[in-house]
């Protein structure tokens, strides 16, 4: 513990340098052809300056040779990478057009993988050369897309226009006046529900490598992300199947011993032991009777009639998905987060009936897994089918042979559906595979701290964005006694 | 801190393990013998029976405490389940052990075994704050000597702030040699005072008593019958239909004529944190307060003698019925949402201490449904509900894959 507190380049360091490096890459990831800028002179190539250790304290005389030395060679660097030219590959550049009316820049020609995640296509009516009419599909970008991809230098954008402009060939597909990146942020914050705050968040997520859509479809076009598979909404799933039942069992049993217990249940005395059973003679008995308060989310919050709740400011709004999940933007599977973004200053923290709402439609989380660091080599292969899965983007083999299954999930994590697949083959086949290795209990406090369900909250303060997720606890489901 | 050997380690759990065996304060005896025991048990039956300590407390309403003045009635309530809080103490009543070891130091120069918790933390305390010198130290040596290179050989070599020469917080050892000629020193010149004053050690006398607060002991004597709780005044044991109103009442604002006794509210601040603390000692934890972690309430796997508390709980007040918190007097704390910046503090300093921040929601029932009546027993219980959200920071840079 000590330890950690002490260093003086503890946690911050590493995720401030995450930060830029992850930049780096994801950058690097998406242009994937030729990078010109490699082949620049160093000089004129720009470069980040790495954040590095804070200094421990200048010395008492004020800033020594050495200390001034380092500083200026700091500063010089980030001039450095400031004046540089911000290039792009011509194989990566697109070109659009804003259309104010409709609030979305229809893309003429789309380039570089950017793409592969971004944008949706729309049947339009277009006027064809010979002057006819047709509905054709072409691809279509919401402001947060148009701004985040403008302001990285992948998308030349112009602005619809009834006056006639004299264009190069080269843009003989666009027409227009050509939009700044100042003018997009103008034009495009403020429509179909983009605020400043949002885009934040959302330019924030991309660059991380999120694909990253809106949780509630601005139009009937745009592609609805699939429902959460059944199993992890908690219905009809072999998971919770077993778990309903114990629920209802529990509850049951409840029901019963409490309207048995109403005659005798003495407020005044709650806890009574008898004269001669055994069972009640043990610590486990008393706390399991002392278990009378009302508990756990099960519990309906009650809501006086003739009470209007207040409009609840949080809905989730953007669908989020890792980067190692398969990703078509056509049919986007379930997303791994759902997202809220509220400001932090006007908005305060929600209250507990507006986390239930998110509750309400969020899937069921799966228990946490134990982190095996090596497991044994003998059993190392049937193990990981099992529990963990080496490469994210094959599905293990149970998948496979169960097309049903590999439909229904394929955005969870690797590692959550195979659980789901082996727990549904489980039920499936009678006999049932023997298990190399009996899954280890998860720990119990990552449960407790994992919780049943997630609320992830984005809150944005002046451009600064501190992330929570809230999750719905069941301390109740497992007592130490 | 661990201890320093596996052996005292290993030795001191065991210790601790037979110490602090029951949980509760009541515990079980079988006077059957060896023979008829197993006999009786296939039968479901067993002649054990329930030993109850029978505590005694003073209700004191200026503290909202209940003071446990006898020595035998604190340590049992300290040693099974951790009820209370020694006034002198930080946790465990410990100042009658520290007054006579100080004694026996200043008498005879030497330091006994065992050490106390308040000892042990100022040890820690010493050996944390001679650690950040000595890195100081090391870190302005390895500066010294890069402005050196750089001056002379005009070399740039960027001094290190960790690395071999500088201690970490693993590396580091606290120079015993050089410390105890020191305190040695101190106990020459506290001998000398000894001497010089008259012996008054004989007098010593216990000053400490356990102090329970209202939820710790509305639980121990409502659940188990394990303490009674005395009027300071009469001396004599108060009714539990008494305590019931009358920890109630200290929490109301003062009723304006005498006669007339305040009117129970559904959301006494009492029965709002009662509810949160039993549900969670019900589920087996030890709850103790949480104030230098801003929160209500820390939870203990087995107790703090065992491990560090896992989570941190805020209980936070919901009001079925809006209207009733607009119109109470009551003004509970927690009842409305936190800002987002307080939300970070009390996050940050929890997640700082490894602790998870909980936010324990109770739902007080709407004064619409129920008639206030029901406010005269504890069985108005069965209408709160209790349940929580955990909070953690996402970072979505670690959540990628």
């Amino acid at each position: 513990m000590d330890d950690n507190l002490e260093k003086p380049t503890a946690e911050l360091k590493a995720e401030a340098g995450d930060d830029l490096a992850e930049e780096d890459q994801s950058s690097g990831d998406e242009d994937q052809g030729l990078d010109w800028t490699k082949l620049m002179p160093k000089a004129a190539r720009p470069v980040i300056p790495k954040r590095g250790d804070k200094e421990y304290e200048p010395s008492k005389k004020g800033g020594s040779g050495l200390q001034q030395h380092i500083l200026q060679r700091s500063r010089n660097a980030m001039f450095e990478a400031l004046r540089a030219d911000r290039t792009i590959s011509n194989k990566s550049l697109s070109y659009g057009t804003w259309h104010p009316s409709i609030a979305r820049v229809s893309v003429t020609v789309a380039r570089g993988t950017v793409m592969g995640t971004i944008g949706h296509s729309v049947p339009r009516e277009t006027v064809m050369p010979n002057g006819n009419l047709k509905t054709q599909k072409r691809l279509e970008l919401l402001p947060e897309e148009a701004i985040y991809l403008i302001e990285r230098g992948s998308l030349l954008c112009w602005k619809e226009s009834e006056m006639e402009y004299l264009n190069e060939c080269i843009f003989e597909s666009v027409s227009g006046s050509p939009m700044t990146v100042q003018q997009a942020y103008t034009e495009m914050i403020g429509k179909e529900d983009l605020t400043m705050d949002r885009y934040q968040v959302y330019a924030y997520l991309k660059r991380l490598g999120y694909a990253v859509t809106r949780t509630k479809p601005p139009s009937i076009f745009y592609p609805t992300a699939a429902p959460y598979p059944l199993s992890s909404t908690a219905s009809f799933s072999p998971l919770s199947i077993v778990g309903r039942i114990s629920a209802l069992f529990s509850s049951w049993i409840s029901k019963i011993s409490f309207l048995f217990l109403r005659n005798t249940f003495n407020w005044w005395r709650p806890l009574q032991f008898s004269n001669w059973f055994k069972k009640d003679k043990n610590y486990a008995f008393i706390f399991r009777s002392l278990r009378f308060i009302p508990s756990g989310n099960k519990v309906p919050i009650y809501i006086p009639p003739e009470t209007k709740l207040p409009l609840s400011p949080y809905e989730p709004f953007f669908n989020l998905y890792k980067p190692p999940t398969p990703f078509r933007k056509s049919a986007p599977p379930p997303p791994d987060y759902q997202m809220v973004v509220v400001n932090a200053r006007t908005t305060p923290m929600p209250s507990l009936r507006e986390l239930t709402a998110i509750y309400d439609n969020a899937p069921e989380l799966l228990p946490p897994q134990r982190r095996v660091r090596n497991p044994p080599q003998a059993q190392g292969v049937s193990y990981k089918k099992s529990a963990t899965n080496p490469n994210p983007n094959a599905l293990p083999d149970t998948q496979s042979q169960k097309p049903d299954q590999s439909t229904a999930s394929p955005s969870q994590s690797s590692e959550k559906s195979s659980i789901i697949s082996g727990l549904a083959s489980w039920f499936h086949r009678k006999p049932a595979p023997p298990p190399a290795k009996p899954q280890r209990k998860p720990n119990p406090f990552a449960v407790l701290r994992q919780g049943k369900k997630t609320a992830i909250i984005a809150t944005v303060d002046a451009g600064t964005i501190n992330i929570f997720r809230f999750a719905q606890g069941a301390f109740e489901v497992d007592p130490w006694f | 801190m661990k201890g320093r050997g596996p052996n005292k380690g290993g030795a001191r759990h065991h210790e601790n393990n037979r110490i602090y065996a029951h949980p509760l304060p009541l515990t079980f005896s079988d006077p059957s013998s060896n023979r008829t025991r197993p006999i009786l048990g296939l039968l479901g039956l067993s002649r054990s029976q329930v030993i109850n300590p029978h505590c005694e407390g003073y209700y004191d309403a200026s503290t909202r405490s209940v003071w446990v003045v006898n020595q035998r009635d604190s340590e049992i309530l300290w040693r099974r389940g951790f009820f209370g809080k020694g006034n002198l103490s930080r946790s465990e009543p410990s100042w009658f052990v520290r007054q006579v070891k100080d004694r026996q130091i200043r008498r005879v120069g030497s330091n006994a075994s065992k050490m106390t918790s308040e000892e042990l933390r100022e040890k820690r305390r010493a050996d944390r704050k001679q650690f950040k010198l000595d890195r100081a130290a090391a870190i302005a040596k390895v500066a010294a000597e890069a402005e050196t290179i750089f001056e002379t050989e005009g070399r740039v070599v960027v001094p290190a702030l960790f690395g071999p020469q500088i201690p970490s917080g693993a590396t580091w050892k606290p120079k015993t040699d050089e410390s105890e000629p020191a305190t040695d020193g101190n106990s020459d010149e506290t001998e000398a005072i000894v001497k010089n004053t008259p012996d008054i050690e004989e007098a010593l006398e216990d000053m400490e008593h356990l102090q329970l607060t209202l939820q710790e002991a509305f639980f121990l004597t409502w659940n188990f019958d394990c303490i009674t709780i005395l009027n300071p005044d009469t001396d004599e044991p108060l009714s539990l239909k008494d305590i019931w109103t009358s920890f109630q009442q200290v929490f109301l604002a003062p009723s304006t004529s005498i006669s007339l006794t305040p009117v129970l509210e559904f959301d006494n601040p009492f029965l709002v944190h009662y509810a949160a603390y039993h549900h969670y000692r019900s589920l087996g934890w030890v709850v103790k307060t949480g104030l230098k972690f801003c929160v209500d309430y820390l939870l203990y796997k087995r107790g703090p003698v065992f491990t560090h508390a896992e989570f941190a709980i805020v209980v936070c007040p919901v009001y079925e019925d809006p209207q009733d918190q607009e119109s109470s007097a009551t003004n509970i704390q927690n009842a409305s949402p936190f800002t987002w910046s307080w939300l970070s503090t009390i996050n940050r300093a929890n997640s700082q201490v490894m602790k998870t921040l909980v936010l324990a929601y109770v739902t007080i029932p709407a004064q619409c449904r129920l008639s206030k009546e029901i406010l005269n027993s504890p069985a108005c219980f069965a209408h709160y509900s209790v349940r929580e959200v955990i909070v953690r920071r996402f970072i979505p840079a670690r959540m990628r894959d």
